[in-house]
């Protein structure tokens, strides 16, 4: 295996991809079990209310912001030209989105504990 | 043993014979080595003096063959134009395996059957126009700068065997090939242009690209496919319009240059 800096953000950038995926496809299930009733969806909002699941929601966020800013990363580096920019690019990104990570994923658990 | 001049240093070779062993596995030769013993003298004084039966490739020594191409340390680059001391870590041993995502042959020898194919696929030679001049063709100091870093590739197997989207399938044509691509297509004096554009547009071209950056990383010649990768996606949206202009520009490539 060919490990560099691009490799990591690569990993990473489809580890969060399918996370994404896996929200959606559980984000829809969720909401269909409506169709079920109220007392089906009921029950399905009391499996998503867990505190598992406010623990995913914070790698939930994670997700979603890395792969953001992975993203507009890339296509800062193809548009301007900055190939010769790209590890410093990769560790400002992996910065921004580790003090977004925790400015927003702090706040969550401290509401979910709080609640529990 | 070492002297003033000299320090031992541990090789460590990857040794595979897929007729015998089942799994490669490492073997460690010391030797001295001085300030300017490269990776490849180093190796030659392995298979000549502790063991023949260690197997690699090499041919010209000056770094313009691409023959020696090898994975140092979990880098790729050629053995011929790096010196041991550069790359021994902290225990003076310096790891060499061959090209990652290949096969072996023997040792640190990989097949390189998918990146020959590979590189076909892009018809890499110069189809000329239907009207060829008397002399010479005309092209402009900027038409022949477009073309320089693809030019200067050796085809040495360092970016293609670095990219991981090659690790994930050997269906993907790879940098190697893509920088060829844009030496044909940026050459005012290339006439298969669409035909190389619909080649690269396709599941398994330029667009499958992660944008990974490991070939510009292992290149030892410093050149960027990456970026050759990005240009021809650009003319590749465009290809129709850009396939027209390359025809008018034929009509002048027997004219002279104005400056």
């Amino acid at each position: 295996m060919y490990k560099t800096t691009g490799f990591i953000s690569f990993f990473l950038r489809r580890v969060s991809g399918m996370a994404l995926v896996l929200y959606l496809l559980t984000h829809m299930l969720v909401i269909g079990s409506a169709q079920g009733g109220a007392e089906s969806f009921d029950k399905m909002m009391g499996y998503v209310q867990s505190p598992v699941f406010k623990m995913l929601e914070v790698a939930l966020l994670a997700a979603v912001i890395y792969h953001g800013i992975d993203g507009i990363r890339l296509l800062i580096i193809q548009a301007f030209k900055l190939t010769d920019k790209r590890k410093i690019l990769f560790y400002t990104g992996l910065a921004i989105s580790t003090i977004l990570v925790l400015a927003g994923g702090i706040p969550m658990l401290v509401f979910a504990l709080g609640e529990f | 043993m070492a002297t003033n001049n000299t320090k031992e240093a541990t090789i460590r070779v990857q040794r595979y014979n897929p007729d015998v062993d089942k799994k490669p596995y490492f073997e460690e030769f010391k030797l001295d080595v001085g300030a300017d013993t490269t990776i490849l003298d180093a190796l030659e004084e392995v298979k000549g003096e502790q063991d023949g039966t260690v197997t690699f490739r090499r041919s010209c020594r000056h770094a313009i063959c691409g023959s020696c191409a090898m994975n140092v340390n979990g880098s790729n680059m050629l053995v011929c134009n790096r010196r041991v001391e550069e790359v021994l870590d902290g225990k003076g041993t310096v790891t060499i395996k061959p090209l990652p995502y290949l096969p072996i042959i023997k040792d640190l020898v990989i097949d390189r059957t998918s990146f020959w194919e590979q590189y076909l696929r892009i018809k890499p030679w110069l189809v000329p126009p239907d009207d060829i001049p008397e002399k010479e063709f005309r092209m402009s100091a900027e038409e022949v700068k477009a073309l320089h870093d693809a030019e200067q590739c050796i085809m040495c197997g360092a970016c293609y065997s670095a990219c991981t989207v090659v690790g994930m399938g050997k269906t993907y044509i790879g940098p190697h090939a893509l920088l060829k691509a844009t030496l044909r297509v940026m050459d005012p004096r290339d006439s298969a242009t669409d035909e190389r554009l619909l080649e690269i547009s396709g599941s398994d071209g330029a667009y499958r690209c992660h944008t990974i950056f490991n070939c510009i990383d292992a290149c030892p010649k410093n050149l960027n496919p990456t970026e050759a990768i990005e240009t021809l996606r650009m003319l590749a949206i465009k290809r129709s319009s850009f396939v027209e202009a390359r025809k008018e520009r034929q009509k002048t490539l027997n004219d002279p240059i104005k400056h």
